[in-house]
């Protein structure tokens, strides 16, 4: 579903180049879910930007799909997010000018996969019926961060990518979030690829991985 | 507090583009205001001088058969005891072209309380000066802004002696209180410069010294000679309306940025709240920054519009000049008031635009973040105030046309720009509420296509942002259009007109005293096909009767005698006849008057009225048998077929337009008037060249509207420019989440495009109906109270489109920059601003 | 005061220009004190033709104007009684000055018919009782092109000079001396209840008197002076017109001919001078110029006329003038009752004006008006005359 190969990126900074990520390798299969984990400031955010083709690596491949993005121009790119990714960051928010039902269903549209009784369907079961006319604004973090989750999954995209999903919750919602995106996503068999500094965030999810130094290592503990 | 500022402050350092949108809009709108009240200013300057001169305040004596006055008349009437004094005026061309008034006088029988006085210099009574200014070679006074003209400056002015055309000019002495382009002397020295001899203008009296006039002579009283401050005024408060307009664009730009700028400190100023700085405090120091800054722009404003009013003073003094006979000078003389006013109102225009926002950090308390998530209902509430307040506005504006509608016509000047006023603000208020139903209404409908949809929501969104650069664009629109179709539709009409009343191919001004030999001369010639003889006088309207019912008058007319033969009568253009054209050409010939539209829509003329007119031999009464447009004159008029003023008024002889035979030499004809007559090169012009002046004259007075019109849409659509980059990296980055979920840049860049597009398509439209309606507020009330004629009220297609047009071609300006911006980020930078953000 | 100024300024300096000359540039001359009126006077004053003993009088030629001379006037006062026997006061002046010399006439090709060489200014008063009503005009001419019709003139014989319409002139063609015997005075100005005027015939019952040293009148100690011949034996008989109504009137009248380039000296700041009818025939004439005497006094200077006219020039000592009582008029105080004393003539008069309204409120203004004479010892009044007083 997703394949990095000794991918290379490197920022310039004014005191030279500064190499966030050194050859990262990584495979993610269709329905498997990855926790990347790492310290502030290792490259996970840039990671997830490569695999999303917000960006592109300076030397390696990145394949999404089994497709190689640096051949794709950008309007292809921009195809590929809009059919093949959810994506969960905590930055991205919702379009302050659209309903919920709207936000909801926003990219589901723009993929031209729009099903309303999925959607509804979503409502449902992110807790958010009632509430489709609502404006983001009027909504909590927890109802905000869910609904940018429902957003994600309403076009069944094959992968998911989430940074930090629950960073802005408190634990007990955090938790709630994290095993409704779970649930969902394995319904969906939907790959996911969820960027966190949380081990207990982490825990549930197939595989684990720790980002340091711009390289990949296994975390210290067993894998489960 | 130069902490407080300095923090308020820093937050245009950081959003230059936020402060320069602020001065601009201070800036043009103290500009063109300024600008304007500049003009006028300089103007009432000129009129005040000239009225001080000799205009309003004596009374002139002229020969009822036109001939020139004597010196011997003068003396003449003086020894039989009636206090004359003789008047000589001229023109002569100074080196650069400028025509030069030369007025001589006699100081000794000049009535004493004559402004001529004062006019001199400050030196105290000094028998020297007086022999000076009565003896060779005598002083010629001048006002200071004359001197260009010249080609001397105030320094080398003083004893100059200029060499013009005619002769060399006596000592120069400055005169600040004359008007411009006048020269003032003994009548000695004027009647050598002019080469007049025993010849005069006229005498003059002071008001009232004479019960009647002398045989032989008509007298004028200076009481009905309309001043150019009077005959102007109605064009100065159209400049006056036209700057207000630009004021209040301008103000509407500056409110958008305090606005914008206020709503992105909000956080710093909570942040200075909760450090301890008190609410009052605050308030102060951004009171503080307005003035600041409203000193700033008002300054730079000022010099603008001086330059601006530098720019087009010469043309409004040529409008003025050909229109009223008013002189106004080219050279700027402006008050202290001046400066003091054009300061104040740009201050008191920036207090009011930045009321609003002292109001809310007044209000503003410590603990608020959440409750700024509450905009949306508090923009709905705003539409509906709007919305209320638009209703109350047009009420007004219905009460104002009702109250309108029960006048006669030709009143309420100031009312119908209040009406006009009344119309914009409403098209303003509404724009927005109009715009926000219409935008959740399309939203409705695109449902299924999801960036429509987006994209509708979004504007939706921007609207409490744009709005106000929308209603600043859509008042200039409004009235740019209304404007340009009154002009236009002025053009068209003017111009039929004079093709209707130009139907000679010569016109002849014979002097007075030849006037029978040359029209006896011009019947027998057999290339002339017909002579049209007029005859021109004053007099005064002493009663108009209706229905049997008198209302006496005192105002003075024009009386003006044409030949109804078969050669005018045909396309002289009438508006109201008793009985048909027919009839009514036979009434003038029988001896029945016509009226101009000016004097009939001035005291409610119609055909059948009867006219009682003050005449040589008592009063005259005429009954009116026919309404005929005059456009371009200024004052009421009674026409007569020239034989009838001859012998009713016995009103001097004028021009002589001259009908050719089929195949006729002009050029042959004028030789042959030339030499039998000895007649100078200025006595004789063609149609062509009639028309041609008349037309230049009227293209003229209307460069000024047409220019300060376009000056006012161009900063509306500085509004829009302005209001959009100031808002650039906010739309950018609420573009990025799209960007992200994978919609294409270019897509973006035309979604962006076509939002403001669509709301400035939109805007075009409403003011479509509103310029239409100001056009017909211009025709209907404020032309015909301005200057006394009713235009048919035409519409331009071609206008409407380019209305449009320009309001799309704005607004597409005003996005393309930041669009293509957006093209040009690289998509890292787009993600690192969000990451900022 | 500005306003004043403003609607004044032209005629100020008119008046200026005539009175620095004549009449003494009343309140200008402290500022002026040999400034620029007196120095434009000593500029160009050796152009024109000085007045002094050498100079011969010859009539009917001295009563027209004397263009050669820089200044000059024809100066009428009467005092009359209307059918009431109520006395009633006029005076008619006419004053010339020349803005060039004749022989400097401007050099100029073509002259205009407006070129001017002399100015003219006229002065009118009436009052009777506590009325006072004065008027003035004035004029330009040109002597080539206006010699008998300009505006303004004077021409001997038969004698005639006028401004405008007001005209004092022979009556009859005469052309000899005797053309200045029988004069008629006509004046008016105003319009309707405002018009006052004057119609006049007079008639001359003595000889015309010259002044000083045969005409030739010492102004100064330095012996700057003018010519100066008097007609004091006016019979006056007419109409009078003053608010809007017409008396007959008749009395007696004084005509003072004076002309002269350099009347004045520095220093001098205006003069106070009596005309005086006597009821025994005698005549006496009397000025003191304050300035310009011995040591920077006063000079006096006066005529003792007997009733045949036979004149006996006073010397300064032979003539006291002395103020003894002032009134505030138009606010300044002007001496309106006077000692004067005539040692040569044994008289010893006291001179008082009944009433002090007698302002002329004109571009110079200066007090004119009606006298009466009483004998200092017995208070018996011996006759009446008229005052002038300037500079004050």
């Amino acid at each position: 579903m997703l394949e990095f190969r000794q991918v290379h990126k490197a920022y310039a900074t004014p005191q030279g180049p500064l190499e966030v990520l050194g050859g990262v390798d990584l495979t993610l299969a269709a329905g498997e879910s990855l926790a990347l984990m790492g310290e502030s400031g290792s490259g996970k955010s840039t990671l997830l930007h490569l695999a999303a083709g917000l960006d592109l690596p300076d030397a390696g491949e990145v394949r999404l799909a089994g497709r190689a993005i640096s051949g794709l121009a950008e309007p292809e790119r921009a195809r590929l997010r809009r059919e093949s990714l959810g994506l969960v960051f905590q930055q991205f928010h919702l379009v302050p000018s659209l309903t919920v039902r709207d936000n909801l269903r926003l990219q589901a549209r723009l993929a031209g996969r729009d099903d309303a009784a999925w959607s509804a369907e979503l409502v449902a079961r992110l807790g958010l019926a009632g509430m489709e006319r609502r404006y983001p604004e009027q909504l909590s973090g927890g109802q905000q961060q869910r609904l940018a989750i429902g957003r994600a999954l309403a076009p069944r995209p094959p992968l998911l990518l989430a940074d930090e999903p629950t960073g802005n919750l408190d634990e007990a919602s955090a938790d709630e979030v994290l095993a409704l995106l779970l649930e969902l996503v394995r319904e969906t068999r939907c790959a996911l690829l969820m960027v966190t500094h949380s081990p207990r965030v982490a825990a549930p999810l197939d595989r684990r991985l720790r980002l340091s130094r711009g390289r990949l290592t296994a975390p210290q503990e067993a894998p489960a | 507090m130069p902490t407080l500022l300095a923090t308020l402050l820093s937050h245009y350092r950081r959003h230059p583009g936020q402060l320069a949108m602020l001065l601009l809009g201070l800036w043009v709108a103290s500009a063109l205001w300024s600008g304007v009240q500049a003009i006028n200013a300089s103007a009432r300057d000129s009129y005040a001088r000239a009225e001080a001169l000799f205009t309003t305040d004596l009374d002139r004596l002229e020969r009822r058969d036109g001939t020139p006055l004597t010196r011997d008349d003068f003396l003449a009437l003086r020894r039989a005891g009636l206090p004359v004094s003789p008047l000589l005026e001229g023109e002569l061309e100074a080196p650069d072209g400028t025509r030069l008034t030369v007025i001589g006088i006699d100081p000794l029988t000049l009535p004493g309380d004559s402004a001529f006085a004062t006019a001199g210099s400050s030196s105290s009574s000094n028998p020297g000066e007086l022999t000076g200014f009565l003896t060779p070679p005598w002083q010629a006074r001048v006002a200071p802004d004359t001197l260009p003209a010249l080609g001397l400056d105030a320094g080398s002015s003083e004893d100059a002696t200029p060499r013009l055309a005619a002769g060399r000019l006596p000592p120069l002495t400055l005169a600040p209180a004359l008007p411009p382009q006048t020269l003032v002397m003994d009548i000695a020295a004027a009647a050598e410069l002019l080469d007049t001899g025993e010849r005069l203008s006229r005498l003059v009296t002071a008001p009232g010294a004479l019960d009647a006039p002398p045989p032989g002579l008509s007298l004028t009283r200076a009481a009905t000679l309309v001043s150019p401050g009077q005959l102007t005024q109605s064009f100065h408060l159209n400049l006056t309306a036209l700057a207000l307009l630009a004021l209040v664009v301008g103000l509407f730009i500056v409110q958008a940025a305090l606005g914008l700028a206020l709503e992105q400190r909000l956080g710093m100023l909570r942040t200075l709240r909760a450090l301890g700085v008190p609410g009052r405090a605050l308030v102060g120091g951004l009171a503080l920054e307005l003035l600041l800054l409203g000193s700033l722009g008002a300054l730079a404003g000022i010099a603008g519009g001086v330059w601006l009013a530098r720019a087009l003073l010469p043309d409004v003094a040529a409008t003025l000049g050909s229109l009223y006979g008013a002189g106004v000078g080219v050279e700027l003389r402006l008050p202290w008031h001046y400066w003091a006013g054009g300061l104040a109102v740009t201050l008191a225009g920036l207090l009011l635009a930045g009321a609003g926002v002292l109001w809310r950090a007044a209000r503003l308390t410590v603990l608020d973040l959440g409750r700024a998530q509450a905009w949306r209902a508090g923009y709905q509430r705003q539409l509906r105030r709007m919305a209320l307040a638009g209703g109350l506005v047009a009420i007004g504006g219905l009460a104002v046309w009702a109250w309108l509608w029960r006048q006669p016509a030709g009143e309420g000047l100031t009312a119908g720009f209040m009406l006009m006023g009344a119309l914009l603000l409403l098209g303003a208020l509404w724009l927005p509420p109009l715009l926000a139903a219409a935008l959740a209404g399309l939203a409705r409908l695109v449902r299924r296509r999801p960036l429509a949809q987006w994209a509708l929501a979004d504007l939706q969104l921007q609207l409490p942002r744009l709005s106000l650069a929308l209603m600043a664009l859509l008042i200039a629109l409004s009235a740019s259009l209304g404007v340009n179709s009154m002009v236009g539709g002025f053009r068209l009409t003017f111009l039929e007109w004079l093709d209707q009343r130009l139907v000679a191919d010569l016109y002849l001004d014979p002097p007075a005293e030849r006037f029978d030999a040359i029209h006896a001369w011009l019947g027998e010639r057999p290339e002339v096909a017909e002579r049209l003889a007029t005859r021109q006088g004053e007099t005064t309207l002493l009663a108009v009767v209706r229905d049997g019912e008198s209302r006496a008058r005192e105002r003075p007319v024009e009386l003006f005698g044409i030949t109804p033969g078969t050669h005018l009568t045909p396309s002289w253009p009438l508006l109201a006849t008793r009985e048909g054209r027919q009839a009514a050409w036979s009434a003038l010939e029988a001896g029945e008057a016509f009226v101009n539209e000016q004097l009939a829509i001035a005291e409610g003329l119609a055909p059948g009225d009867r006219l009682t007119l003050a005449a040589p031999d008592g009063r005259a009464i005429l009954e009116v048998a026919a309404v005929y447009p005059d456009y371009g004159n200024p004052r009421g008029e009674v026409l007569l077929a020239t034989p009838r003023l001859g012998e009713r008024f016995a009103a001097p002889p004028g021009s002589i337009g001259i009908v050719l035979a089929e195949g006729a030499d002009p050029a042959a004809l004028a030789e042959a008037l030339a030499v039998r007559f000895a007649l100078g090169r200025d006595a004789l012009r063609d149609q062509r060249q009639v028309k041609r002046v008349a037309t230049e004259i009227f293209e003229r007075t209307f460069t000024i509207t047409r220019a300060l019109n376009a000056l006012t849409l161009a900063v509306a659509a500085l509004a829009l420019l302005a209001s959009l980059l100031a808002q650039a990296r906010e739309r950018r980055r609420r573009l990025a989440p799209l960007w992200v979920l994978g919609v294409p840049r270019g897509r973006l860049v035309w979604v962006q495009l076509a939002q403001l597009g669509g709301a400035a398509l939109a805007t075009g439209l409403v003011a479509v109906p509103l310029g239409i309606a100001i056009t017909w507020g211009l025709v209907e009330v404020v032309n015909v109270a301005a200057f006394g004629w009713r235009l048919p009220l035409h519409l331009f297609p071609g206008e409407i489109a380019l209305t449009l047009a320009t309001a799309v071609a704005v607004a597409l300006l005003a996005a393309g920059l930041p669009a293509l911006r957006l093209w040009r980020t690289p998509p890292r930078a787009l993600l690192a601003e969000e990451a900022a953000a | 005061m500005m306003a004043w100024r403003a609607r004044h300024g032209w005629r100020a300096r008119i008046g200026g220009a005539l009175l620095v000359l004549g009449l003494s540039g009343c309140g200008e001359a402290p500022d002026t004190g040999g400034g620029a009126g007196i120095a434009d006077l000593g500029e160009s004053a050796e152009d024109y033709r000085q007045a002094g003993p050498d100079q011969t009088l010859a009539f009917p030629e001295d009563h027209g104007a004397h263009p050669d001379y820089r200044i000059e006037w024809w100066y009428l006062t009467a005092n009359l009684e209307d059918e009431h026997g109520e006395p009633l006061g006029l005076q008619w002046t006419l004053f010339r000055r020349a803005l060039s010399p004749p022989q400097q006439a401007p050099a100029d090709e073509r002259p205009g018919p407006w070129l001017a060489d002399q100015l003219w200014m006229a002065h009118m008063a009436v009052s009777r009782g506590t009325t006072h009503r004065v008027a003035e005009r004035f004029a330009r001419s040109n002597p080539s092109a206006d010699a008998l019709d300009g505006q303004a003139g004077a021409v001997a014989a038969p004698f005639r000079a006028w401004l405008d319409d007001w005209r004092l002139e022979s009556r009859g063609n005469a052309s000899g001396v005797e053309s200045f015997e029988r004069l008629t005075l006509s004046a008016f100005d105003g319009e309707g209840d405002e018009r006052f005027g004057y119609r006049l015939e007079l008639t001359a019952e003595g000889p015309l008197v010259a002044h000083g040293d045969d005409g030739f009148s010492r102004k100064a100690a330095d012996g700057q002076g003018s010519m100066y011949v008097s007609q004091p034996f006016w019979r006056v008989e007419g109409e009078v017109t003053l608010d809007g109504e017409t008396h007959e009137v008749s009395g007696r009248g004084w005509l003072d001919r004076e002309w002269s380039s350099q009347l004045l000296g520095p220093g001098q700041a205006g003069w106070d001078w009596f005309s005086l009818h006597l009821d025994d025939g005698h005549k006496l004439m009397a000025f003191r110029l304050r300035g310009g005497g011995e040591a920077g006094g006063d000079y006096r200077s006066g005529t003792w006329i007997t009733p045949q006219g036979e004149p006996r020039p006073l010397a300064p000592d032979e003539l006291l003038l002395t103020p003894l009582a002032s009134s505030t008029v138009a606010g300044r105080e002007v001496p309106t009752r006077w000692r004067l004393e005539v040692p040569p003539a044994e008289l010893d008069l006291i001179v008082e004006a009944p009433h002090s309204e007698r302002w002329m409120d004109t571009s110079v203004p200066y007090w004119e008006g009606e006298v009466v004479v009483r004998d200092r010892d017995d208070d018996a009044p011996l006759g009446e005359g008229y005052l002038e007083m300037t500079g004050y």
